[in-house]
């Protein structure tokens, strides 16, 4: 058990036998009066949200996730295929379970994949991903200062605003936290 | 030495600005009580009472002292000293957790004056806050004077749908609070909250002719509790009982009680005179002024930058 002290962003909590992950937290304490933590929580099988808020020293369970590193595969439909890399193990998740991480997957890539009671129950990228752009405007020579973006579409189908000198087909890092472009990646 | 600048050398985009804004905005309480007939006084940080608030507590501070958590006590000790107004720009301790509005190590003013109550306190704080917004011109955010005043019966029947002031319930009020008050306060710009239910008097008098509040206000700005005031409570047996009250109060909780503050105690047995006080949190009246949104975009060493 914790307590509400250890509540930060990205803990895991067990509530009501499911899993659920804190999105954001206030602490609230009127000057003299009772502190509280209130949360915005994300059920990590079914993806609902709740807020809940917790009397300061209240005792917490933490949900038991093993993250296991697998490569993904492929995918067919609304599934998606990994493997784990020492015992070839494959798991198969549905697109909801995926999440954002859909949009950054190509195949090869090394991923965490979150098992909650030995159910694979959602996928975790690496915070920086390299992806290839397949479709953007042909860049703007010069124009490095201005701030300006123009819309580019990834080869995961993900749309990310970069600056004008980006050019069709080049490689470039992503934010997976945000989704935002970053840089070139650097040859 | 190479490599990732550590998090504690890493300062917030434009923080000399900040900090030349947060001197000037202090340079300027300063005047304000200075031009106004008052005395900066000094009061210790090591004390033998931290507080009577029984949900605050404090860092212990060598033998049967704590780091104060208000110069409340020692000031208006000074009070029976032929000092009719007195201020005081001090550090604070709180050993709460931290976060957006919150830091164990803060900066307070306090003000004491003789002969007014809190209505008196209320307007002279309106004044004071006017003045630092006039004095930083556009870099200030908006708010339209005066202030609004509401009540807490007021606040309560309006976003929690009860009275606490005639159905008094502590754990409802507080969790009430952190759930449907908080959450509202942002969007009410500047205000003064006022009439407290009497179990929240701390040392705030009772309200002449209704019981069941006490002349206590705080002012908020924007969803940020900038101040508390009060009527001084005077009454010596009252005193007593408070302080007998929060001891067990504390007890209860499983948390350390604190002493009852002797000298503090004995002062206010030789008599005070009428006075009322305010304290105000000097960051998040900052953070309020600016518009910033984080106690870290105003302080420059805070936890994580130790």
């Amino acid at each position: 058990m914790i307590d509400t002290t250890a509540i930060r962003k990205n803990l895991k909590l067990l509530i009501d036998n499911d899993p659920w992950i804190v999105v954001d937290f206030q602490f609230v304490k009127p000057g003299k009066g009772q502190a509280f933590t209130r949360t915005k929580l994300k059920n990590m099988i079914s993806g609902n949200t709740m807020e809940r808020t917790y009397k300061s020293g209240e005792k917490l369970e933490e949900a038991r996730i093993d993250e296991n590193e697998m490569v993904f595969l492929y995918q067919q439909g609304k599934n998606y295929t990994f493997m784990d890399n020492t015992t070839y193990e494959q798991v198969e998740l549905t697109e909801d379970h995926v999440g954002d991480a859909k949009n950054f997957l190509v195949e090869n890539m090394n991923v965490e994949v979150l098992f909650f009671d030995g159910r694979p129950i959602s996928v975790e990228v690496q915070n920086f991903v390299n992806l290839q752009i397949v479709e953007t405007e042909p860049a703007t020579k010069g124009d490095t200062v201005s701030g300006a973006t123009k819309p580019a579409t990834l080869s995961t189908g993900h749309t990310v605003n970069v600056p004008l000198f980006v050019n069709n087909e080049e490689w470039i890092v992503i934010d997976t936290r945000d989704g935002s472009y970053v840089e070139r990646v650097k040859k | 030495m190479s490599g990732q600048p550590s998090p504690r050398t890493m300062f917030p985009g434009d923080f000399a600005a900040t900090l030349r804004l947060r001197h000037s905005i202090i340079q300027e309480i300063r005047r304000f009580f200075d031009t106004s007939g008052y005395a900066e006084v000094e009061t210790p940080l090591r004390v033998p009472c931290p507080c009577i608030d029984i949900f605050v507590d404090a860092f212990p501070a060598g033998a049967s002292l704590f780091l104060s958590t208000s110069p409340e006590f020692h000031m208006k000790r000074l009070l029976r000293l032929n000092l009719d107004r007195i201020y005081q720009i001090g550090r604070a301790f709180r050993a709460e957790e931290g976060g957006r509005h919150h830091s164990a190590e803060f900066t307070m003013l306090e003000w004491y004056r003789t002969g007014t109550d809190y209505l008196g306190i209320m307007e002279e704080t309106e004044q004071l806050v006017r003045r630092l917004a006039e004095a930083l011109g556009p870099r200030c955010t908006g708010f339209s004077f005066p202030f609004g005043r509401m009540t807490v019966a007021e606040l309560y029947g309006k976003h929690a749908g009860w009275d606490p002031v005639t159905g008094w319930n502590e754990d409802r009020y507080f969790r009430d609070w952190a759930d449907k008050i908080e959450p509202a306060l942002a969007g009410l710009g500047a205000f003064f909250l006022m009439d407290f239910p009497a179990p929240l008097a701390a040392l705030s008098r009772i309200k002449q002719g209704d019981p069941l509040v006490c002349e206590r206000f705080e002012l908020f700005m924007n969803g940020l509790e900038i101040g508390n005031a009060y009527s001084e409570l005077l009454d010596y047996d009252e005193h007593v009982r408070r302080f007998e009250h929060a001891a067990a109060a504390r007890r209860a909780m499983g948390r350390q009680p604190y002493p009852a503050d002797i000298g503090f105690l004995d002062s206010i047995r030789l008599g005070l005179p009428p006075c009322g006080g305010m304290a105000v949190g000097v960051d998040r009246l900052i953070m309020a002024l600016l518009g910033l949104d984080h106690i870290n975009l105003v302080q420059a060493f805070p936890a994580e930058r130790l």
